[in-house]
């Protein structure tokens, strides 16, 4: 997405909204943009950034030629600044340099834009410095904060900005254009419920640890539902150590949930929506048997659980083997 | 972009750049050295956003050539290793050259380098220096200007515009003033033949230390240019620009009193020392206070007391005390530092009451004023 019209191709309504404040000379001074991975905040609010400094505008466009727009989607441009998480959150220091920045008057012009990625990440005290700089924004300076979960921004800041929803990406579509790569279907339907980024679907599709991990987790759904008292052993003696850094243990989780959930779609008859087994699986009749809806519904709980708990930097090996605990009771 | 260049030249204009470079920035092209041949000389740019410093080396000076061989053009160097390696090379002048691919190699004698190189059009354009609309001072009196205010700005991010020196340009008198709000320092001087004017601009204490270090002592002329958002320097070879303070800067002129109740006339460096050893025992976390007393018409009585450690009390001799008794407590830091900013051999100190701020200057001119908050004490 490199211009507003491809935008408006994936995100009709947010394109809309921003390029009619664009031709009206009506930018707001802060934007809470909130949407899934691959929805295309980072690209909506490059190009929002370019809108502003661009010297040869073609209405909305941004020319994409001129140096301005060279420097600010190589990350160089003096005045376009980026805020990222430090680790795993925004640290008050990173904003007191921000805030040392806002006494400054700007490089080139006196036009300043901030981009605060990963806004959810801001702790609650870097939160509340922002909002200083919110509420008495200087006449030429934009924030845009990028978020995938606008529920976790604290009200104050929420209220202080004009917030752009993105839509989901259509599953079926994104579905569909694996499948055209070359993709087996199989996979296919599992890659997009894990991700809206078309790379990154097909990188994993061609890496042996991804095709390892869910050969692993069809093997944990069969553990649990015929000798549930080798589980534990299992989780020690294969799942560990292939699911060892906290992303990889957080993308066990998701394969999990998923086959969890297909197992209870399975019970309520709603096959059409099953992602990793097909409806024919004896596997998934199996432990169809063993798990009542009941228990399903609060296996799904417990992976949740153990998904904010490795989150909230719980030792990784404990957060599984509660887990196993949970679904083997 | 090609050339051959003396190696000492470089080396000392590199030196120079690089005080404006640092590791750890935002943007990642500020990592490197910005280096533009022209015809008529080669150009080195390093910058940290906060200030940006520019270096000139001419092809040719005074009849000796210090450039050879130069094909125009330019290009980003990563200022990790560039400097390094210059200092390190064999022989007395070194051969840069970079390729459409942004591919640099230095040769010097044997050695040859190849380094990778980022595009300059990436580099922040810097503002330019417009002549008709700049002034000029001698280079040490700037430097003077620096000392006698910088020290009193704020080191406290709460009120960011009292972290920078105000500058204003009016009716041929430029005024430096800084204060944290418990001091104030300021100084004018006289520009004959400054044709602007400008009501207003705030300069970061740390950008005009950095300045400080970087100018030389001498009498040779400083070429001042303010523009929008940017402030510039010139000296002969030197650019230095820094970005100036958003916001309006407090209006100290009604801080001043006007009339005084008590003046005392003192040789500074007597009181200098006399205040310098009373606080040896006057305490940090007590705001160092050091306390004055007159006693008739000749001595002023200088005490400091921690109960923990102990007392001293020094008498000094003055050259006149005129009108109401004082007894007033202040910082000795601050009176320190206001004091060293004074030239003067004589200092004239102006009270109003023990609860109201006092101001010092040279006893022969009003150029240089420094105003000072006392503390109250029990």
């Amino acid at each position: 997405m490199k211009t507003w019209s491809e935008v408006a191709e994936v995100q009709p309504l947010a394109s809309r909204i921003i390029t009619n404040s664009i031709t009206k000379n009506r930018i707001s001074h802060a934007y809470l943009i909130q949407g899934e991975r691959g929805t295309g905040k980072e690209e909506i609010a490059l190009l929002l950034a370019k809108d502003l400094f661009c010297e040869d505008k073609k209405g909305v466009e941004p020319c994409q030629q001129c140096n301005a727009c060279k420097r600010i989607a190589s990350g160089n441009h003096p005045d376009v600044h980026w805020i990222e998480p430090d680790g795993l959150s925004i640290k008050k220091e990173q904003i007191d340099q921000l805030q040392k920045e806002f006494s400054y008057s700007g490089l080139e012009s006196n036009r300043k834009v901030y981009i605060i990625k990963d806004a959810d990440a801001l702790t609650t005290n870097a939160a509340n410095r922002i909002l200083k700089f919110l509420e008495e924004p200087s006449k030429e300076t934009t924030a845009i904060m990028l978020t995938e979960n606008g529920q976790s921004i604290i009200s104050t800041i929420r209220s202080r900005c004009q917030i752009i929803d993105l839509q989901p990406l259509n599953a079926e579509l994104f579905r569909q254009q694996l499948i055209e790569s070359g993709v087996s279907e199989g996979s296919a339907r599992i890659l997009s419920a894990l991700t809206n980024n078309f790379n990154e679907a097909t990188s994993w599709n061609e890496d042996e640890w991804f095709a390892q991990a869910r050969k692993l987790m069809v093997q944990l759904i069969e553990m649990f539902s015929t000798k549930p008292a080798d589980a534990f052993l299992f989780i020690h003696n294969s799942w560990l150590s292939h699911f060892k850094e906290r992303q990889q243990l957080e993308q066990g989780f998701d394969l999990l949930l998923l086959a969890f959930k297909d197992i209870l779609y399975y019970h309520l008859g709603n096959e059409t929506a099953m992602i990793v087994f097909t409806s024919d699986n004896e596997k998934l009749e199996r432990a169809s048997m063993v798990f009542s809806q009941e228990k399903l519904l609060s296996i799904l709980h417990a992976i949740l659980q153990a998904k904010r708990k490795l989150k909230q930097n719980v030792h990784p090996t404990l957060v599984m083997e509660q887990l196993t605990l949970q679904i083997q009771r | 972009m090609k050339f051959i260049i003396q190696r000492d030249q470089l080396i000392a204009s590199v030196q120079d750049v690089m005080k404006a470079i640092s590791s750890r920035t935002a943007i990642p092209i500020l990592t490197g050295m910005k280096i533009e041949a022209k015809q008529h000389g080669i150009t080195l740019t390093g910058s940290d956003s906060d200030i940006s410093i520019e270096s000139y080396i001419p092809a040719e000076e005074d009849g000796i050539v210090h450039v050879e061989n130069i094909e125009e053009g330019n290009i980003v160097l990563q200022a990790k290793y560039f400097p390094d390696i210059v200092r390190k090379l064999p022989e007395k002048t070194v051969e840069i050259e970079a390729d459409s691919n942004l591919k640099v190699t230095i040769r010097s004698g044997k050695a040859e380098f190849n380094l990778n190189g980022q595009d300059a059009e990436e580099y922040p354009h810097l503002p330019k220096l417009q002549t008709e609309s700049s002034f000029k001072i001698p280079t040490d009196l700037m430097k003077s200007l620096i000392k006698q205010t910088v020290f009193a700005v704020s080191t406290m991010e709460t009120r960011p515009i009292l972290t920078g020196v105000h500058l204003k340009l009016e009716n041929n008198n430029l005024t430096f003033t800084a204060t944290d709000s418990h001091r104030l320092a300021s100084r004018e001087i006289p520009v004959p033949d400054a044709n602007i004017e400008f009501p207003s601009v705030v300069v970061p204490g740390k950008s005009l230390n950095e300045l400080n270090k970087i100018l030389d002592d001498t009498e040779e002329l400083l070429e001042i240019n303010v523009t929008n958002n940017q402030i510039l320097f010139r000296t002969k070879h030197l650019y230095f620009l820094s970005r100036l303070l958003d916001g309006n800067y407090p209006e100290t002129s009604r801080l001043i009193p006007e009339q005084s109740k008590t003046v005392i006339h003192a040789n500074t460096k007597e009181l200098l020392h006399t205040i310098d050893r009373a606080s040896l025992l006057a305490k940090e976390e007590r705001n160092n206070v050091v306390k004055l007393v007159t006693n008739d018409n000749q001595f002023l009585e200088i005490t400091s007391n921690s109960p923990e450690v102990g007392r001293v009390a020094e008498e000094i001799a003055v050259q006149s005390i005129e009108g109401e008794e004082l007894k007033i407590s202040f910082s000795s830091k601050y009176m320190l530092d206001a004091l060293k900013a004074i030239e003067n051999d004589e200092v004239k100190i102006e009270f109003t009451g023990a609860m109201r701020p006092f101001i010092i200057r040279p006893a022969d001119g009003e150029s240089i004023l420094q105003l000072i908050l006392p503390v109250r004490t029990y």
